[in-house]
């Protein structure tokens, strides 16, 4: 499996820097947006999974999940911090200024924020099977929010961000080559994910 | 699955413990209130009370949120701290605990609000134009703060550091209240046309971490 990723990792890398055109006006540090958007996605599973693992734990009063999601919120963090960093780049680029509050940007704030929150809470408390049921619950209690934050406060502010590939026409609005190794990025980061969520 | 029984007895009892019991120990509902004078003072002094409306309802709610904060945040902590809670629990049933440490945390919010709403208007020589619009997003963002605030006391209860962690904890779950709370008071301070869709999800997500926190809270 770390072969495999080494190799497509490497790939994908190759593909961005020779085959990818460069974005009209922007030059080639745009293609930050090649590892913008595979972080973000990698941060809202990452997200999941921490409470997939919190409910299993609920259910279960198994560690192991515990343990799974303490190490995906902690993937999750890292993940989201590399997106944020990577978009504010990218929105200097583009429109300007690193931050603008812009409805995804305040989403994927508050997932450092929620990501931060867990993470602390976890150093708080000194008792382990205290420290996994107070975690779990705080993972599964934020969670609701996601709806919300992704879906709903999107629509209620104006957005800078460009429409999602696959938009309220049904068609793709990019290039094939950039929408391939796009996709291939976002496989190749989700693998990533899974692989260090399997390392012990 | 668990039927549905109203507890509503011990609902009841349990308010008037801790309304009782708030009133013989008032360092909770005073700091409350005096971190929120200070706070309004703070501001109004250091902007000599001429503030944007956008700007003057981020601020009362950033003053309510803070506050909340540190009369909430010992809701669980102090009955830990007396060495009642676990007696408490023994005696009433789990959900009896969460809703009527709720209601409490709810009736201090807005003794809270009730004190420090007409102040803060008075300090920034603000007008409501809309008193209807102003009470109903006052009270849909107080019932949230109350919900997600009571869960949050009960998880920190074994925490350290409980003062600083209860907000980093609760702001993520409220956004979502606050960013329409913030926009519905300043339509009801300017009395601008609102989004009644903004009232309607305010609600959606009061009813979801009321029914969030009474899962959850079996877990605890």
């Amino acid at each position: 499996m770390n072969k495999i990723l080494i190799v497509l990792t490497a790939a994908i890398v190759a593909a961005i820097i020779f085959f990818v055109p460069p974005i009209r006006g922007l030059g080639e540090l745009a293609k930050i947006i090649f590892f913008h958007v595979p972080t973000a996605w990698v941060a809202v599973i990452a997200f999941f999974t921490g409470a997939w693992y919190a409910a299993k734990f609920l259910r279960t009063n198994d560690f192991t999940a515990d343990e799974l999601s303490a190490r995906a919120a902690k993937l999750g963090f890292v993940f989201v911090l590399l997106s944020t960093a990577s978009g504010a780049i990218f929105s200097k680029l583009t429109w300007g200024a690193y931050w603008n509050w812009d409805p995804r940007q305040t989403t994927i704030f508050v997932l450092i924020l929620i990501y931060g929150a867990y993470l602390t809470l976890r150093s708080a408390v000194a008792d382990e099977k205290v420290r996994a049921k107070v975690s779990a619950v705080y993972s599964l209690f934020s969670v609701l929010t996601v709806p919300f934050l992704v879906f709903i406060v999107p629509r209620m502010f104006f957005s800078l961000h460009p429409e999602p590939v696959l938009n309220s026409s049904g068609r793709v609005q990019m290039d094939t080559v950039v929408l391939i190794v796009l996709i291939a990025s976002v496989i190749d980061a989700t693998l990533l994910f899974v692989q260090l969520m399997r390392r012990s | 699955m668990k039927s549905f029984v109203c507890r509503c007895e011990q609902v009841v009892a349990i308010v008037r413990k801790d309304f009782v019991v708030s009133l013989r120990r008032r360092a909770a509902l005073a700091a409350m209130m005096m971190f929120a004078l200070t706070a309004t003072a703070a501001l109004s002094l250091s902007t000599s009370g001429v503030v944007e409306p956008k700007i003057l309802s981020a601020l009362l709610w950033v003053i309510i949120f803070f506050a909340a904060g540190a009369g909430v945040a010992g809701t669980f902590d102090d009955e830990a701290q007396a060495g009642t809670l676990p007696t408490l629990k023994l005696y009433a049933d789990a959900q009896a605990v969460l809703f009527g440490k709720m209601i409490h945390v709810l009736a201090s919010l807005i003794s809270l609000t009730v004190f420090i709403v007409p102040t803060f208007l008075i300090l920034f020589d603000a007008d409501v134009a809309d008193g209807l619009l102003m009470v109903a997003t006052l009270l849909l963002g107080l019932i949230g703060l109350s919900a997600a605030g009571t869960l949050t006391a009960a998880l920190t209860t074994s925490a350290v550091a409980k003062g600083g962690l209860f907000p980093i904890l609760l702001f993520p779950v409220t956004l979502p209240i606050f960013l329409p709370a913030i926009s519905l008071t300043e339509a009801a301070l300017t009395g601008a046309a609102f989004d009644g869709g903004s009232l309607v999800m305010m609600m959606m997500f009061d009813a979801m971490l009321v029914t969030a926190a009474s899962i959850l809270y079996d877990y605890l």
